[in-house]
């Protein structure tokens, strides 16, 4: 199924008001999933079987939020991302804009990289 | 047990309320949730949140309709409450809302600075009875 | 006041559906307090929303809880969406629709309907559309030191399940202090 970019953005905008119970308007392409529209652990859970299902496709919960590289003393020290870690993250994220995330590399900022552009980014490698 | 999920207002301004919930044993329904660990039920956290909201509204004029929960969205819980422990509930009015409408709100309560539950909810008037029989009976 | 807001289970389906029931009652003490009159309105026995809500819990709880033999501890983890267009008054029969969406070992989702039943004319109007979300907790899942057993599924909601004729495998409920498998 060939989806328009416009087309995925539509439908991950449907799944994220759904999961998280904002109104579309806030739905915007830098909104971040923490910061700007109050995600929690359980809402990253529903987003993840809302998108299966929206988009057929099967996703494995750390595909998108790999929480097991912050917990991992190789790549974090300190409350802070290493380089192996930057490496490791920019392997498993290549959806992921982390620029901003490696000028700081501190574990309590990294929810912030998971904006909504994210999500459709991760959505569309998923259908290639 | 009394429908009174609100002991006392610690903060109001004119979009927000801060309010206390004591959780205290002599609550009978405790012993069924659950038995052996009393924790107070997550719908229970949200009718504090509806009745802060309740009190925050109380001026609005709402006329002669008790506001309802009309609906809810996203509601999170968290970290669980116990007896001799109390939920603290903050309101805040999401701008515009009217008595034909309703009014949509975010709660946020928190036991010992640790969240309990969040989220969103509109509160609306009850609707005067239509054709209903027992609506007309019990609500005028 | 019981902890207990469902009253029958009309049907089961293993994983996949429940049905029950809640009649709405002025011997409830809730309803005297809600609404108590006031000097804007008179005295407006009315079922709570929150209280609707939770019996909508308590019956895609059950069909959770089922659908692993009560081996789980299942808690409400989130009301993702819940929308009412009726409300119940005393006479009422609440009749409750909860199905699995989802379920899997970190827990489950599952959507409702809430329909309001009249006693005098059977006539059925929607009432609620309720979408929830459930977690299976254990010790690792959170700082709270909680027992071993389920206690999530007290005798009262496995007696109801008993009483409405749907007696759980023999074997597959835990006695109280017994560990859950995994």
């Amino acid at each position: 199924m060939a989806e328009t970019a416009e087309q995925v953005f539509d439908s991950v905008q449907e799944v994220l008001v759904d999961a998280l119970g904002v109104d579309d308007e806030e739905i915007t392409p830098q909104a971040k999933l923490v910061a700007d529209l109050g995600a929690e652990s359980i809402d990253f859970l529903d987003i993840v079987f809302r998108l299966e299902k929206a988009f057929g496709i099967k996703i494995d919960q750390s595909e998108m939020f790999p929480d097991n590289v912050l917990n991992d003393p190789q790549y974090v020290q300190d409350g802070k991302v290493t380089d192996t870690g930057m490496a490791e993250l920019r392997n498993r994220l290549p959806h992921a804009n982390l620029d901003e995330f490696d000028a700081s590399r501190d574990v309590d900022d990294f929810s912030n990289v998971f904006t909504v552009d994210t999500v459709v980014k991760f959505v569309q490698t998923k259908l290639e | 047990m009394r429908f009174e999920l609100i002991d006392q207002v610690v903060e109001r301004e004119s979009d927000r309320l801060v309010a206390i919930k004591n959780v205290t044993a002599a609550e009978e329904y405790l012993a069924d949730h659950f038995p052996g660990f009393a924790v107070l039920p997550g719908v229970l956290m949200l009718e504090a949140l509806v009745q802060a909201g309740r009190l925050l509204l109380a001026d609005r004029g709402v006329a002669d309709r008790p506001l309802v929960l009309a609906e809810v969205r996203n509601v999170r819980y968290g970290q669980m409450v116990r007896p001799g422990q109390h939920l603290k509930v903050e309101v805040t009015l999401r701008g515009g809302g009217s008595a034909e409408q309703g009014y949509d709100l975010t709660g946020v309560g928190s036991v010992d600075e640790q969240v309990a539950v969040q989220g969103r909810f509109r509160l609306a008037p009850l609707a005067r009875s239509g054709g209903n029989e027992l609506e007309k009976q019990h609500n005028g | 006041m019981r902890w207990i807001w469902i009253d029958r289970i009309l049907e089961l389906e293993k994983a996949k559906r429940c049905v029950a029931i809640k009649n709405v009652s002025l011997a409830e003490d809730v309803l005297h307090d809600h609404f108590a009159a006031t000097d804007r309105y008179p005295k407006t026995p009315v079922m709570p929303n929150t209280l609707i809500i939770e019996g909508m819990a308590q019956t895609a709880g059950i069909l959770v809880g089922h659908a692993n033999d009560f081996a789980e501890k299942v808690i409400l983890a989130k009301i993702s969406k819940a929308r009412f267009t009726a409300a119940a008054y005393p006479g009422h029969c609440l009749r409750y629709t909860a199905s699995i969406v989802r379920i899997d070992r970190t827990g489950a989702s599952t959507t409702g309907t809430v329909e309001r039943i009249d006693p005098a004319t059977h006539e059925s109007v929607p009432l609620a559309q309720i979408e929830l979300m459930f977690s299976h907790i254990d010790r690792s899942r959170t700082n709270l030191a909680f027992p071993e057993h389920n206690f999530v599924f007290t005798d009262q909601l496995i007696d109801l399940l008993r009483q409405s004729g749907f007696a759980p495998a023999p074997g597959s409920t835990p006695a109280p202090g017994a560990i859950p498998t995994r």
